[in-house]
């Protein structure tokens, strides 16, 4: 019954749409409705239910892909494409589309419920609820979209909305620079994504099940239940593992991987907000969503698959070390982003793409909740220094319980949600480092990231929360905010103890399946004798992370490096990013930047000189000549003279021909 | 008639348009430069007067000793018309200038 609503799926992104454009018409006159904000929070309200029934109806039915097109372009047969090319925009309602529609509309719901409170007192506010709006109507199609082309074009979108909102303080300089660089820096991956495309569709351009055509009917994902390129890949094809390159770089670029990660941590310049629904639950998670669709319904060569792998499980290690000594409360989450967002990629990479998004689902909603705590944190405070917080848990009880609920998850301690997702992907990769002994070196990065990731995130809770050192005393007296915003912090918090258990819901698993109605790999998580040691060694981990932070923060205490020590150079190091900032500035700003004086020198000097130089040349002649005209009547006299001499010359050398010519004597 | 040789002649005609030349070249005054200008044309009409008194026949015309008689007639007068025209000109310059310096006189709009 349920399933009669998989063709209405294009209201999921329809409704925010429409309050996009309501919203930005209409925002600044609706004083009273928040300038917009309930209006995108009714929009975001309805689209959630939507899309919990439709999931619902996946969870019942599971195994029906249900694809509506609509061809909006049409070419006949030609070299490249033996069977003709079509561009359709459609939706895909199938078990992955499900499982993200319901991360993006529940926590993109509680996102904008409690912007309500968090916002209040900024200016703007239609821009911000409409540029909101708008995200979400991009991130749902994206999710939705049964295409290739359409993925990206939603893809795009999203991370315009993401300029737009990380540079919506656009006054302050910092903001407006971070904006830039986030959309320059996933616009290289982007580029190459787009390469990317192009080379799968250049090399699938006849290809699918007998009379249907992959470029022919639009280079959907799935025709029926199954892919529509199901079984082509595994060839180690130079060109194909070029593609899986090209994909892997847009994935990069979005999601944050090393090298293409400095523009997360900048990001923190927009509202909390934003870096809640965008930089840790929706837009970066759709490249490890691009990743798993690419990995499940085109594929992978096995080179590609170690590099991703690589990606993933570096960058893991890679963020967890940079957000040890942190100093600011947001970015110290941004770089937990990036390196949950490791183990996410890590785990497509090896082969275990459902298993990476049971992990972007949980990672979601902890990872939001830290986020939206972390705001109540800022919006009670004033400030985002670590250092000068401390002792909140007195003042905010509820943020202080949600903080530590999510550090938990994110901790990987059981029951917490986290757990069940980090510990399904350790134990997948381990299971196949049998066949694959190079995928040793990540895991072991992902390992040590866990004791990382306990210590980092609780080091920030007893930094705020614990602890009795005095204030900044000009920093107001913290407290709650209002119910709008502890109403989501309570409901994440709820999902983060609850959401990885959901996974041994027999319907709820239902959601991971694989096109064919093929059970995933790893889902639900089973416990043989190896998977409850790798467990136990990740908790194990995680909590001699937190007992660690414990011992140098708890209580009050602040940890001082001394002077000389190496770990101090080593700490240098890390809060300056591993000058990658720097590196970067230094290969953009200087060497692109010469390049670029260097053609401007040739535009100026060399093709400007020219035309300016034939301009000085008719310019200088025509000063010469208009000397002739003095106005002297001895000069006009003295060229007469000339003349008349020039003639005479010419008649004393001519003569004899002239008279042979005219004749007589 | 006595026949003098032809470069004499020439010579003289040929002096007294250099000296003419030379006058219109160098002299400031506008009314030297005016008796300049008339030395050169009666350099002229005297060489037409020589060509009437020894007439060298190639065609009919130049047969004719009116020819060259008739063309000096009408080119005396000429000159005075011109030199006339010439001194109007003048008395214009010195009424509005001030001065019969021919390089004051140098732009159109005096």
């Amino acid at each position: 019954m349920l399933a009669s609503l998989f063709g209405w799926a294009f209201l999921v992104p329809l409704l925010p749409a429409l309050a996009f454009i309501v919203i930005g018409l209409f925002g600044p006159r609706l004083r009273r409705l928040e300038y917009g904000g309930w209006i995108a929070v009714g929009a975001a309200f309805v689209s959630m239910v939507l899309a919990v029934l439709i999931a619902l109806g996946e969870m019942a039915s599971p195994d029906t892909y249900t694809s509506l097109s609509y061809t909006w372009l049409s070419l006949p047969a030609n070299p490249t494409f033996p069977y003709g090319f079509s561009l359709v925009i459609g939706t895909l309602v199938d078990p992955l589309s499900s499982l993200m529609l319901i991360v993006v509309t529940v926590v993109g719901f509680l996102v904008l419920l409690y912007s309500i409170g968090y916002m209040h007192h900024e200016h703007g506010l239609p821009r911000y609820y409409a540029e909101l709006s708008l995200f979400l109507t991009a991130m749902i199609g994206l999710v939705l979209s049964n295409n290739l082309l359409e993925f990206f074009l939603f893809w795009e979108l999203v991370g315009v909305c993401s300029y737009f909102l990380i540079g919506f303080f656009y006054e302050k300089p910092s903001a407006a620079s971070a904006a830039k660089e986030a959309f320059l820096i996933t616009r290289i991956g982007d580029i190459l994504f787009l390469l990317g495309i192009f080379i799968f569709f250049y090399v699938y351009a006849s290809d699918g099940p007998a009379g249907l055509h992959w470029a022919s009917s639009g280079f959907l994902f799935a025709y029926g239940n199954v892919p529509f390129l199901a079984g082509s890949l595994g060839a180690n094809t130079p060109l194909l593992t070029i593609a899986g390159l090209c994909i892997l770089a847009g994935a990069a670029g979005k999601s944050a991987q090393f090298p293409l990660h400095v523009w997360l941590p900048d990001a923190m310049e927009g509202p909390t907000t934003v870096s809640a629904l965008i930089h840790a639950a929706t837009m970066v998670a759709a490249g490890v969503y691009l990743l798993a669709m690419t990995s499940i319904f085109l594929g992978f060569t096995p080179t590609d698959q170690l590099a991703i792998v690589a990606i993933g499980g570096f960058t893991t290690l890679f963020a967890a070390t940079m957000a040890v000594v942190n100093t600011d409360i947001k970015r110290v989450i941004a770089y937990s982003t990036i390196s949950q967002l490791g183990y996410m990629v890590l785990a497509v990479g090896a082969g275990f793409a459902m298993v990476g998004l049971y992990h972007l689902f949980t990672h979601a909603f902890f990872k939001a909740l830290l986020f939206l705590a972390a705001g109540s944190v800022i919006h009670a405070i004033g400030t985002q220094d670590l250092f000068k917080m401390g002792g909140l848990k007195r003042h905010l009880r509820v943020t202080g319980a949600a903080f530590a609920i999510g550090g938990l998850a994110l901790a990987g301690i059981p029951p917490f949600a986290g757990f069940w997702s980090k510990d399904d992907i350790l134990s997948s990769v381990y299971s196949v480092t049998g066949s694959h002994p190079d995928y040793w070196p990540f895991l072991l990065m992902a390992m040590a990231a866990v004791f990382l990731t306990g210590y980092y995130i609780f080091r920030v809770w007893f930094l705020t929360f614990s602890g009795d050192r005095t204030r900044d005393p000009t920093l107001p007296t913290p407290h709650e905010g209002p119910w709008v915003m502890q109403v989501p912090l309570i409901i994440l918090s709820g999902f983060a103890i609850g959401a990885g258990l959901l996974i041994f819901i027999p319907g709820f698993a239902n959601l991971f399946l694989l096109p064919g109605g093929v059970t995933a790999l790893g889902i639900p998580p089973t416990y043989g004798t190896t998977d409850i040691l790798l467990s136990a060694l990740g908790v194990a981990l995680g909590g001699g992370g937190i007992l660690t932070a414990w011992a140098l923060w708890g209580n009050g205490r602040i940890f001082r490096l001394p002077e000389e020590s190496v770990w101090n150079s080593a700490r240098t190091v890390l809060v300056n990013r591993y000058y990658f900032k720097v590196a970067y500035d230094a290969v953009g700003a200087r060497a692109v930047y010469s390049v670029a004086r260097a053609a401007d020198f040739v535009d100026q000097f060399v093709i400007d000189g020219t035309v300016r130089g034939i301009e000085q040349l008719f310019s200088r002649i025509s000063d010469r000549m208009r000397r002739i005209q003095s106005g002297v009547v001895s000069d006009y006299a003295a060229y007469v003279v000339g003349g008349l001499l020039a003639v005479f010359v010419l008649l004393l050398l001519a003569g004899p021909y002239l008279v042979n010519r005219i004749g007589g004597g | 008639m006595t026949t003098l040789p032809v470069g004499d002649f020439l010579a003289l005609a040929s002096g007294l348009v250099a000296i003419s030349i030379f006058g219109i070249l160098t002299r400031r005054n506008f009314i030297l430069l005016l008796i300049a200008l008339e030395i050169g044309m009666n350099a002229a009409i005297l060489s037409f007067v020589y060509f009437a008194a020894f007439p060298q026949c190639v065609t009919a015309a130049t047969c004719h000793p009116l020819t060259g008689q008739a063309i000096a007639v009408v080119v005396i007068g000429l000159a005075a018309t011109e030199v006339a025209v010439g001194l109007a000109i003048v008395l214009a310059l010195h009424r509005i200038r001030g001065t019969t310096n021919v390089a004051e006189a140098n732009s159109l709009h005096l």
